[in-house]
């Protein structure tokens, strides 16, 4: 009998799975980078800095700020997390009593559909030239125009998700509220906002995702005011690539970030809520 | 029941207003004597109106229920049992007749009538002692006192060690065993009970109706019990009631002797359980 020393997979095992995504994920980024490197060498320009250039900008911007005006990349991001805090906040004021009762109103639902169907298709980065000439401030400020646009982005599919919910409640739970006695404010507040929530953060999640990219595209449009995408464009029309593809990294990875916390925070709310979605 | 077909209105129309939200309502008619008419439901008439027909799903429901006495409706499948119980509840308005407890007409949904429904309505939010402790919560009982009267219900239903369990984690008898003692924390002065173990497989059935059994011996209730199984209403009830085919009627009410526990396998149980069957059986042939 041979001692059997090698590694088995094994799926049911929780570690071993993590391990297996991990070691999958690992392999891809490494293949992505290595097709980055070969492009980078085989097309020999200036806007094509190899990794390892951009690895070392993504250093030294951390280390010494921005090339150009020396400002501290967390100046940068700051701006860009709040634009997007902004918008976020904005379309959920909007969005989450205007969902509930559409989806509550039939009448109210078939009386705002068409606009939002019209104004849906329209990209939100659309909207970015005439929001930047309306609501850039005395002081050149044009934190709250950059904000529209992720409000734009934003609010559709949070509306979209708050109302599905609200059509989505079982009509039984509703009845079992009534016979217990409950009154129509408290049916509302006890019973349709609750079933509400895991609609709404399956709305965040998306809306995050959409709201990050929007606020790197708004701020493309705006060389003046500090965000990454004001970097971005900065560092590209100065002729630094290497420090451009280090922006574009930060925004990736900043990006993975917030959408993986409202991952996880959709899964959480969703296990305690009792939804498997 | 989101496809549920338009209703013509003819009598006044239910009004959330008119809402009972009050704990206790068995109080109300305390000065109604044990086996003295409580409920009386009146010529009930359900029309269900779809674009092109009519369809009479109820016909001349009349029934005195009494205090204290469990009564169930059997009937054909699909003769509109849940349909008559849903009217008591206030949760359908009858195109016309009239639900009174006691002298006050029923005109809304509340909580003088609970109700345990089939596939349980458990808020899947909440845990089993949130559930129980919901109809309590909207009359404004005092958190301590509907917390303590939560789990003495709790544990009359047998689920004392999951109090704070979340709905999910339950089997389905476990489910309308919350559902049960969140219907009877309230004192309601009906419980209307739709086919509460029709869900459930025949053995958790029997345990459930067993421990419906003790409940009733323990604090007499006044229930009304829709099944379609016979042997369920024969083994629980005191008066059995059979419905005719749609437009449903009453057919005929059959007293059920013998006090609880019933032994099924009586003679007089089989009997009974026999001439119920024949009842079912006509209504068949009658199409």
């Amino acid at each position: 009998m041979s001692v059997n020393m090698e590694f088995r997979y094994d799926k049911h095992n929780k570690y071993h799975r993590l391990a297996r995504s991990i070691v999958i994920a690992a392999i891809s980024l490494t293949v992505m980078i290595w097709l980055w490197w070969m492009i980078s060498i085989i097309a020999d320009k200036p806007a094509i800095p190899t990794p390892y250039d951009t690895f070392v900008a993504l250093i030294d911007l951390f280390k010494y700020g921005d090339p150009i005006h020396d400002v501290a990349i967390s100046v940068y991001i700051e701006a860009s997390l709040k634009k997007l805090v902004q918008g976020f906040f904005l379309a959920l004021i909007v969005a989450l009593p205007l969902g509930l009762i559409m989806g509550r109103f039939k009448v109210l639902r078939e009386f705002f559909t068409p606009m939002i169907e019209v104004l849906r298709p329209i990209a939100p980065i659309a909207w970015a030239p005439i929001f930047f000439i309306l609501f850039t401030g005395a002081d050149g400020d044009t934190t709250w125009a950059s904000s529209l646009v992720v409000f734009i982005g934003i609010v559709f599919p949070l509306m979209t998700n708050v109302m599905f919910g609200v059509t989505k409640i079982d009509p039984v739970t509703l009845d079992a509220a009534k016979t217990l006695g409950a009154s129509d404010l408290q049916i509302f507040i006890k019973v349709m906002l609750p079933s509400t929530v895991p609609y709404l953060m399956n709305g965040i999640k998306i809306g995050l995702g959409i709201g990050w990219m929007c606020i790197v595209a708004a701020e493309l449009y705006d060389g003046f005011n500090p965000g990454l995408g004001s970097y971005l464009s900065l560092m590209i029309s100065n002729s630094s690539y290497e420090q451009a593809f280090a922006g574009i990294i930060l925004i990736s990875v900043l990006g993975l970030l917030t959408t993986g916390l409202a991952e996880y925070i959709h899964k959480k709310v969703n296990k305690r809520m009792g939804v498997d979605m | 029941m989101s496809d549920e077909p338009k209703i013509k209105i003819e009598g006044e129309k239910f009004k959330a207003k008119d809402r009972v939200r009050a704990d206790r309502t068995d109080e109300l008619y305390k000065d109604i004597p044990e086996g003295s008419t409580l409920m009386k439901i009146d010529n009930l008439h359900v029309v269900y109106r779809t674009d092109e027909k009519e369809t009479i799903a109820v016909e001349n429901f009349t029934l005195d229920v009494k205090k204290g006495e469990l009564i169930s409706i059997v009937g054909p499948s699909g003769c509109g049992k849940t349909t008559i119980l849903r009217c008591i509840a206030g949760l359908l308005q009858p195109t016309s007749g009239s639900v009174y407890l006691g002298d006050k007409l029923c005109t809304s949904p509340g909580s003088d009538r609970g109700m345990v429904f089939q596939d349980f309505a458990l808020f899947s939010w909440r845990s089993v002692i949130q559930n129980v402790e919901f109809g309590m919560e909207v009359a404004g009982v005092p958190k301590e006192e509907r917390h303590d009267r939560a789990l003495r219900y709790i544990k009359a239903v047998g689920l004392e060690k999951f109090a704070d369990s979340r709905i999910h984690e339950l089997s389905g008898g476990m489910k309308q065993r919350v559902g049960i003692a969140r219907a009877l924390v309230m004192h309601p002065a009906v419980v209307l009970m739709d086919e509460p173990f029709g869900a459930l497989d025949a053995q958790t059935r029997n345990i459930l109706q067993d421990m419906l059994v003790k409940i009733v011996e323990h604090s007499a209730r006044t229930i009304l019990f829709v099944t379609h199984s016979v042997d369920e209403a024969l083994y629980l009830s005191d008066r059995v009631v059979v419905l005719s085919k749609r437009p449903s009627s009453i057919y005929k009410i059959i007293d059920v002797p013998g006090s609880r526990p019933r032994d099924r396998t009586s003679p007089e149980f089989t009997e009974l359980r026999k001439t119920i069957l024949g009842y079912l059986e006509e209504q068949n042939v009658m199409e």
